[in-house]
């Protein structure tokens, strides 16, 4: 509402802008132009009496001005104003101002505008108590934290499994390395970098990732985390009796109440090699084993889902956590989900031309339209 | 609620335009004051709404109102506030309203301060002012509205490029778009005075101080800006004939040749189809330099945000505008009386001489800028054209230019006695061989251009001198006397031989730092030492420092000069996390005009640094020298005779004042 | 001096003046201009040596290596890569996977020797010409950056 009055009164000045000189008659006597020219015959006699032009010159010149001065007082007497003139023209205008200026105005910023968007300056939006904000408020005012205190490793450390329960992989990452370089090197530092790039490789043990793993081992060669790891890289490089073998030393040297021993026997069945057998499946085991891992599989992947769309009611912004989210919800079945998605994101996305044909593209390729 | 203030406020200042663009037109026709004044009203009540508008989109970046797209952006909240506020500017959307703004401001500056204009001409300059107003509101509004939102806001942005918070960003996008923009008032005078067909020695007078104007702030905006690049990228250069560059140089060789010329015009009422079309040119080649920036069609290092889409409208607004003015143009053009005549060896001849050079020396940068891009379109080869051809072509008019530059003033008006002339500047030709032969011997005879660079820059600051002198006469008369025609120098004839000595202030730095610059790219480990020239440096240690959104990495290194510690120079590393960027900053250490310039290149693994070490002999006049130029034009701007005409108060009468 | 002949004058200097400056600029056309290579386009020979050009792409991943002062490194456009080395300091934004212009000569072997080294003022901004050549390999995909 006070927005509406703000509107109509920044529009009636505008009006009045227009309308007052119409209604005031301005006249005054106009400018006399032949004063420059007086001006310049005043400098002649100034620069001859300082011996910088001589006689002639200055004879000259007075008569080339002087010409010039009559040329424009007889201009001058043809233009007189008319003050009282054309009324007619002064209606015309003091209508279209009164008419065409809040429709031109109202009508262009109807067209773009947000009336009914608040503004949301980031100190009001601060100022909520912490247990009615959002994990992403507390992850960024965690994160200005850690940026105006460079030296404090323990709050990357304290960051980075959010980041990686967000999803937000390449800050878990990140997060991770300054950990790894304020706080010094350690196996377990080494190993959580190795893991947050795993997780930002989609899974994928990378190159860089196994080197953190190894560096981890090199300092703890029993590091279990880093021996796990170490292990799903060899079952991606196929090697997989090798990565048995890694695992299963890992599994016999646990202690018996390891809360890990679970995962690692798990994978262990999903190498499709039963633990302390060394004959191969049979056929029934691997397809038991496969269905098993699709159940699971999907689940993982909901849980990540639900995530990243929690993820983007916080952050409309980001074209590519969108993009991210209806492929996740087409790859689960989830078509009306996915449709929804997609909805919210050329809403979110709407200013930008742009991003919003990428929504559209995607949507097109997914057949979802 | 306050972005939307700004983005209404904006659209009423479009409407206002609309409104001004055409009443004061018709009301010029019909000889009706009211419809004329309205002119003015619109004009600051538009400049009112564009101020709001600009300071509403400040007030979201101070506030780091994040629902505001352009703000998420452009700016975090961590930034210290300094940036916040200039990030406003540090991207499209922001920057174009600031340039709006800045043309809203001249339109009323000239409807505030225009009352010694006649009320047809003033009424038909705002309504011209206010056509390009509309266009760039229309642009910014449909291409680059900076108050769209976003539903759901963030709670961080993303930060402005590194690159530009900086504080020289804060001075140096507005005075550059004071000298562009300003230009657009003599384009506006230009257009009226085609419109009204009255195209005489007093409209030369009228345009003269807003010319001077836009001059001063593309002058100095051209030298922040260099000196921006210098000390941030981190290169040690400081003019890299980039196309962001050149599209600030053209309009500044254009509006350097149209106060020459308006000066011929107003004395002489000649060369008046030439001043007018340099009026126009002018302008047109800053909306040229917007275009290039604002499009992307020249990669260029400066371009930090592009679209087609853009470009296309503003070469739509190119187009018609220097298209319109160019139709008016030939339909006046037949109607323009015969100026003044005088000899070729005159005032006029030089400074038609002095256009002459100026417009080609801007044509060869036009070519060299635009020649990339006719090629690519003819053949799809893709060139590169680089300094070299600027150097080669650029330098060699300037040489005669500059060599002509102190006989023009010693000229008289009509015809002009080139050997009595020739005959006072004996002294400061004397200065300048005298200077070509010193360095000569102390180069030891190598052969190069530097020695003459310096002689021509010393017969340049000569020449000023002798200008003065000769005007004062300090040299034939006694001293009370001279004194006394000092006084009454016209400020003016002041301004005129200090910008004139700024150009050979300017033309000395850039020869002694183009010739005797030294360069060093050395690996050190913490206390080793390098030494350049009389330098010795030590690399002392490499500390770690927070700042509000950046870490760096200082390396700190201890000067030596004899022995004798200077100072500890502290170039850095910073890293910024928003937009995983990192910068270099480079440290200067100030000796008198000359600097010694250390900028960081990376870490190998032993710990060793690459640092590049340059010592700048007589740099910093480079940017005095356009300082003193810019101060001599605040002196012409200032002197009384700019203001004639206005109607005073009371005492009409004196016609030649006794001084 | 008649009217006529001062005209001729002023007409003749005029004329001097812009002939002058054509000839600078051909000349200068002709000598400095710099024309732009794809790493394709060097790789297959269709490059004489000893000529300055610009050549364009990306930094190859893993293939920086620095001693000392020396860097070298490949530049790539997915197709083809050119061996590159530059003695220097290079700019902050040069990293493996941008896109990068360097100037210089081919060198004997096919070791591009370049003497400058650009990249972009910022990390979203690919330069046109790389982002070209990149399109030409097919290694692009409009949309994918280039633009903010």
């Amino acid at each position: 509402m006070t927005l509406w009055l703000a509107f109509s009164l920044m529009t009636a000045a505008a009006i009045f802008a227009v309308v007052w000189p119409l209604s005031r008659g301005a006249r005054g006597r106009d400018v006399d132009t032949t004063e420059i020219y007086r001006d310049q015959l005043g400098e002649i006699g100034r620069d001859l009496a300082m011996h910088r032009i001589g006689e002639a010159e200055a004879h000259a010149a007075r008569v080339e001005v002087s010409r010039r001065l009559l040329a424009a007082a007889d201009a001058q007497q043809e233009s007189t104003l008319q003050p009282g003139a054309a009324l007619r023209h002064r209606r015309i205008a003091a209508l279209a101002a009164l008419v065409l200026l809040p429709l031109i105005a109202g009508g262009i910023y109807l067209l773009l505008g947000s009336p009914n968007m608040p503004g949301a300056p980031l100190a009001a939006r601060l100022a909520v108590p912490p247990e009615q904000r959002s994990l992403a408020s507390l992850v960024s005012q965690a994160e200005a934290h850690v940026e105006r205190n460079a030296g404090d490793g323990r709050g990357w450390e304290v960051l980075a499994p959010v980041y990686l329960r967000m999803g937000r992989f390449d800050d878990a990452v990140r997060a991770r390395k300054n950990a790894l370089a304020l706080n010094g090197e350690t196996a377990d530092r080494r190993a959580d970098l190795g893991e947050a790039l795993v997780a930002a490789g989609n899974g994928i043990v990378s190159v860089e990732a196994k080197a953190a793993f190894d560096g981890a081992l090199a300092l703890n060669p029993k590091h279990e985390k880093a021996r796990f790891f170490i292990g799903l890289a060899l079952q991606q490089d196929g090697r997989k009796a090798e990565a048995a073998r890694t695992w299963q030393t890992l599994l016999d040297e646990a202690p018996p109440d390891a809360p890990w021993a679970a995962t690692v026997r798990q994978a262990l069945a999903e190498l499709a090699v039963p633990a302390g057998s060394s004959s191969g499946p049979s056929a029934e085991d691997v397809a038991a084993a496969s269905k098993l891992r699709e159940g699971e599989r999907n689940e993982m992947v909901r849980g990540m889902v639900a995530r990243l769309a929690a993820r983007m009611k916080d952050e409309p912004g980001d074209l590519d956590g969108w993009l991210r989210l209806i492929r996740a919800y087409t790859v689960l079945g989830e078509r009306e989900q996915a449709r929804a998605a997609a909805a919210d994101a050329r809403r979110a996305l709407g200013n930008d031309r742009d991003k919003a044909q990428r929504i559209d593209d995607l949507v097109k390729a997914l057949g979802l339209s | 609620m306050i972005a939307e203030l700004g983005h209404y406020a904006l659209v009423l200042a479009l409407g206002l335009s609309l409104i001004q663009g055409v009443a004061p037109l018709i009301g010029a026709r019909r000889g009706d004051a009211a419809l004329m004044q309205l002119g003015s009203s619109t004009a600051l009540m538009q400049f009112v709404f564009a101020a709001a508008s600009f300071a509403a989109l400040v007030a979201c970046y101070l506030m780091s109102d994040f629902s505001v797209a352009n703000v998420f952006q452009n700016s975090n909240s961590q930034m210290p506030v300094i940036y916040k506020f200039t990030s406003a500017w540090g991207n499209h959307e922001g920057s174009m309203l600031l340039w709006v703004l800045i043309l809203a401001l001249f339109g009323a500056l000239v409807a505030g301060f225009g009352s010694n204009l006649p009320a047809t001409l003033k009424a038909d300059v705002l309504a011209v002012q206010a056509w390009i107003g509309a266009a760039f509101y229309l642009f910014i509004l449909f291409t680059s509205n900076p108050f769209l939102r976003i539903a759901e806001p963030p709670f961080e942005g993303r930060d402005l490029n590194p690159i530009l918070q900086d504080f020289g960003l804060a001075v140096h996008p507005p005075l550059l778009y004071l000298g562009y923009v300003g230009c657009s008032i003599a384009f506006s005078f230009a257009a009226a005075a085609l419109i009204e067909g009255r195209i005489d020695a007093a409209w030369a007078r009228y345009v003269r101080p807003w010319t001077l104007g836009a001059w001063m702030a593309l002058t100095v905006g051209i030298a922040m800006g260099s000196y921006w690049a210098y000390y941030e990228l981190g290169w040690g250069g400081w003019w890299f004939w980039d196309p962001v560059e050149n599209a600030s140089l053209m309009p500044w060789l254009a509006a350097t040749a149209l106060l020459h010329s308006a000066v011929v015009m107003e004395k002489r009422d000649a060369l008046k189809i030439w001043t007018l079309l340099l009026a126009i040119l002018a302008f047109s080649l800053s909306l040229l330099g917007t275009f290039l920036v604002r499009s992307g069609v020249l990669t260029s290092v400066h371009t930090f945000a592009s679209d087609p889409t853009r470009g296309v409208f503003i070469l739509a607004i190119l187009v018609i505008f220097i298209g319109g003015s160019l139709a008016l143009f030939a339909w006046r053009a037949p109607a323009l009386t015969q100026g003044g005549l005088f000899a070729p060896v005159s005032r006029e001849g030089a400074l038609l001489l002095n256009n002459l050079f100026l417009a080609s020396a801007c044509a060869t940068v036009f070519v060299g800028t635009l020649y990339p891009l006719a090629l690519e379109a003819l053949t799809g080869d893709k060139i590169s054209v680089g300094a070299p051809f600027f150097v080669l072509t650029f330098a060699p008019l300037f040489v005669p230019l500059l060599l002509a530059m102190p006989f023009g003033p010693l000229l008289a008006w009509k015809r002009g006695d080139a050997y009595g002339a020739a005959q006072r500047l004996l002294a400061a030709a004397a200065v300048g061989v005298m200077a070509v032969v010193i360095v000569l011997i102390a180069e030891g005879g190598s052969v190069s251009l530097a020695p003459f660079g310096i002689g021509l820059a010393l017969f340049v600051m000569g020449g000023a001198v002798t200008d003065l002198a000769e005007r004062t006469g300090v040299v034939r008369i006694p001293f009370a006397a001279a004194r006394a025609r000092a006084a009454g120098l016209p400020r003016s004839a002041w301004g005129t031989a200090l910008a004139h000595f700024g150009v050979g202030v300017t033309l000395l730095g850039i020869v002694a730092e183009t010739h005797w610059n030294a360069e060093r790219i050395v690996s050190l480990k913490p206390s080793q030492a390098v030494t350049l020239r009389h330098y010795e440096l030590t690399f002392e240690d490499v500390v770690a420092r927070q700042g509000p959104n950046y870490r760096e990495q200082v390396a700190r290194f201890a000067v030596r000069r004899d022995g004798q510690v200077l100072a500890t120079l502290e170039p850095s590393k910073r890293s910024f996390a928003t937009r995983g960027m990192t910068t270099t900053e480079a440290a200067l250490l100030t000796r008198g005009v000359s600097q010694l310039y250390v900028s960081l290149g990376d870490t190998a693994a032993d710990g060793a640094l690459v640092v590049r070490i340059y010592h700048k002999p007589l740099v910093l006049l480079i940017w005095l020298g356009a300082l003193v130029m810019a101060l001599g034009g605040a002196l012409s701007l200032s002197d009384r005779r700019l203001r004639i005409g206005a109607p005073k108060p009371a005492a009409k009468s004196t016609l030649a004042p006794a001084e | 001096m008649t009217r006529k002949q001062r005209r001729l004058v002023l007409i003749g200097a005029a004329l001097g003046v812009l002939g002058l400056a054509l000839a600078l600029v051909l000349g200068a056309l002709r000598d400095s201009i710099v024309f732009f290579q794809s790493p394709t386009d060097v790789a297959e020979g269709k490059v004489a040596p000893d000529k300055r050009l610009r050549l364009g792409g990306l930094v190859k991943d893993g293939s920086v290596k620095r001693n000392d002062l020396l860097i070298e490194f490949a530049v790539t456009d997915g197709n083809k890569d050119v061996p590159v080395s530059y003695r220097g300091i290079v700019p902050d934004l040069f990293r493996e996977g941008q896109g990068v212009v360097v100037e210089g000569k081919l060198g004997a072997g096919g070791q591009f020797v370049a003497d400058t080294v650009l990249a972009k003022h910022d990390e979203n901004y690919m330069p046109r010409e790389v982002a070209d050549a990149l399109k030409k390999s097919g290694r692009w995909k409009e949309g994918e950056g280039g633009k903010k």
